[in-house]
């Protein structure tokens, strides 16, 4: 029972909190296209908590994807503007968008290694410069995607309809909209990577004992590079869709705090900060835990301003719920 | 060794959940006409590469369209007066900007001109500098002391008032509305407060009040939620541009039809289309950036025209920022397609 709590408990959390959402407010709650809402705005820092997990289980940190998303959407905007028609101009901004989030990343991975600075203080500066640089670039203003392009548009608003259900009064196709399967699909490969990969192998070693891995002939810069390059294409995609769906970027607000929300929810999931120890499936079970949260506080009626309270409550809880009786353990 | 390196960690974090709560707080206002800029410069001939004055410029960092375009505006102000020297800055929060004073009074800066993040903190740190001589033109929010020489008086309550009345009128004093909230500061408070004082008299119901953060995700996330729960409604007081075009994106997506939107600040976005009558945008309420232009304005012609003598028994102003309805009939007037807001 202990070891079930002590594996599982997050999902024990995200069912009571479901249970007791659907007892407080389940008609709205339940309605499909909450439910859609729910998975749809949490996709994109869902995409991001993907990767953080594998940097955390290396035993490192990364604060600066939040600002490293608001650069790569400019970035985004920027190639989308200048790369003339559709698809090719959309194209081209997907692959500028995942390319710059990359090598940000391989960048934050080699400061950490080469240089020997703390992850922390490292990515510390990414997240001031980044943001910086978006801000400093467009002079903070909003940067809109041109007319007529008409595929970059459908990265994050077209989907999958599913048959049988319609959305508001004129019927328009209830769609899965594609950012929810990037966030799935990387949680499969993050997945697959951590646990069927040598690789994986060697990040779980690097992040649980960094010197015995050396010695075992680890090469843990490598490994630490990967991670945190994966991450970065992660805050890629994440960026892409976000800019896709305002079709514009907004470079003050565009992940704003996202490195938060995405070490939150990989904390929520069982991941330890401490590095060594994590797994992906609970940490999209964090970000769903998240993002209820936030979604029935919106529907409850709660006054804006005291709803971070509510929340800060009912995270502890389900920390408290997710841990279960590990102390004694 | 494991206990401290993770007490460490989770420490800093701590300390980087703070850094990120004080930029939520770097809090602006919301709104935007511009102004007509063919500036009255009375500016005498640069003395061959020798400044005038100094002059500080201090305002809140971009951290929404609507901060976006007081900085616009300042530079542009700006540019019109090599005679004299600026020093600009921004600042995200009433910390940094009591900072950025302090320095501005180290460098001796002979005249102000501040747009507060927050009055109240603010106070302490302007009168310090008038105490040394320096001249204070305060735009929009202002002191809790009367200690500008000018006081350019923006009025967020009127602003929510204003645009209330349009919206109660627009509806007939019947009919329900879904409100949106900026990011939680005095300049919200005001806004929101008085709106909901002018629909508390009418027979229109406010179903929901949600905080949209004056950015347009937010303000499409938390309208896309609100959606699934009020399935019937007028309009939306969206009191912010930004946020107004988050709303629209998300009524679009629910296939939501015959809801109109009030925004405000003047973007030129919006007041485009309420120039071309889009049913979707009837209105529009300014809350002009360009009020710093006025601002440094006002400080260099002041320096320039007054003698010393005269500074010294300055009698303080203050003049109202006219803050205007805009309809199709007179929209024209408030389109600057160049601005950058």
């Amino acid at each position: 029972m202990k070891q079930f709590v002590l594996r599982y408990g997050v999902f024990i959390a995200l069912l009571v909190l479901i249970v007791a959402n659907i007892i407080w407010q389940g008609k709205v709650f339940l309605d499909p296209v909450n439910i859609r809402n729910i998975f749809s705005q949490n996709a994109y820092v869902g995409c991001i908590a993907v990767g953080m997990t594998l940097v955390i289980i290396s035993g490192g940190i990364d604060l600066s994807v939040g600002s490293m998303m608001g650069l790569a959407g400019v970035i985004t905007i920027a190639v989308l503007n200048k790369a003339g028609v559709d698809p090719t101009a959309s194209l081209l901004s997907a692959v500028a968008a995942v390319a710059f989030g990359t090598l940000a990343g391989l960048l934050n991975g080699i400061i950490i290694t080469a240089g020997k600075v703390p992850p922390f203080i490292a990515t510390l500066a990414g997240f001031v410069a980044f943001r910086s640089a978006a801000l400093g670039w467009t002079n903070a203003s909003e940067q809109k995607a041109k007319d007529g392009l008409e595929t970059f548009g459908k990265i994050a608003g077209g989907g999958i309809p599913i048959p049988g259900l319609s959305v508001g009064s004129r019927g328009l196709p209830f769609l899965v909209q594609w950012p929810i399967l990037f966030f799935f699909a990387l949680a499969i490969l993050a997945a697959f990577i951590l646990n069927k990969s040598v690789y994986g192998r060697r990040l779980i070693a690097t992040g649980a004992n960094e010197q015995a891995s050396i010695y075992s002939g680890i090469n843990t810069d490598r490994v630490k590079w990967f991670a945190y390059s994966f991450l970065g294409f992660c805050v890629g995609i994440a960026a892409l869709c976000q800019a896709s769906r305002l079709n514009s970027v907004a470079p003050n607000s565009l992940g704003l705090g996202y490195e938060l929300d995405a070490i939150a929810a990989v904390v929520i999931g069982g991941t330890s900060l401490s590095g060594g120890k994590g797994q992906i499936g609970t940490t999209v079970v964090g970000v769903l835990l998240l993002g209820i949260i936030s979604n029935m506080l919106t529907t409850s009626g709660i006054d804006n301003n005291w709803q971070g309270c509510v929340k800060g409550v009912i995270i502890l809880m389900a920390v408290l719920i997710q841990r279960g009786n590990r102390q004694n353990a | 060794m494991k206990l401290p390196k993770q007490s460490i960690k989770s420490g800093l974090i701590a300390g980087l959940l703070m850094v990120s709560f004080a930029t939520l707080w770097g809090c602006g206002s919301s709104g935007s006409t511009a102004s007509e800029s063919n500036a009255p410069s009375t500016s005498t001939a640069p003395e061959s590469g020798a400044k005038k004055f100094k002059i500080g410029v201090s305002i809140p960092a971009a951290d929404h369209g609507w901060t976006a375009g007081v900085k616009y505006w300042a530079e542009e102000e700006m540019k019109k007066h090599p005679e004299v020297e600026f020093i600009f800055q921004t600042a995200d929060n009433p910390d940094k900007q009591i900072q950025s004073l302090e320095a501005m009074a180290v460098k001796k800066i002979d005249a102000l001109v501040i747009l507060a993040t927050e009055s109240s903190p603010l106070t302490p740190a302007a009168k310090k500098l008038k105490e040394e001589g320096v001249f204070i033109v305060n735009v929009d929010r202002g002191f809790t002391e009367p200690i500008a020489d000018i006081f350019l008086a923006g009025d967020n309550k009127k602003f929510g008032q204003m645009s209330a009345e349009f919206m109660a009128k627009k509806l007939n004093n019947k009919g329900s509305i879904l409100v949106l909230e900026g990011i939680p500061c005095t300049v919200n408070t005001d806004r929101v407060e008085a709106a909901k004082a002018v629909f508390a008299k009418t027979g229109i119901k406010i179903l929901d009040s949600q905080s949209g953060m004056w950015n347009q995700q937010k303000a499409f996330e938390v309208m896309q939620t609100m959606l699934v729960k009020h399935k019937q409604f007028d309009a939306v007081w969206a009191q912010d541009d930004d946020m107004a075009l988050g709303v629209e994106k998300a009524l679009k997506e629910a296939g939501k039809a015959n809801v109109w939107i009030l925004g405000g600040a003047g973007m030129k976005d919006i007041v485009k289309r309420v120039m071309d009558k889009d049913p979707m945008y009837p209105a529009n309420i300014t809350y002009p950036p360009s009020m710093i232009a006025d601002g440094i304005r006002a400080a260099v012609d002041t320096l320039t025209n007054t003698k010393p003598e005269e500074l010294k028994n300055w009698k303080s102003k203050s003049i109202d920022i006219p803050i205007e309805l805009v309809e199709p009939s007179n929209a024209k007037k408030f389109y600057f397609p160049d601005s950058i807001y």
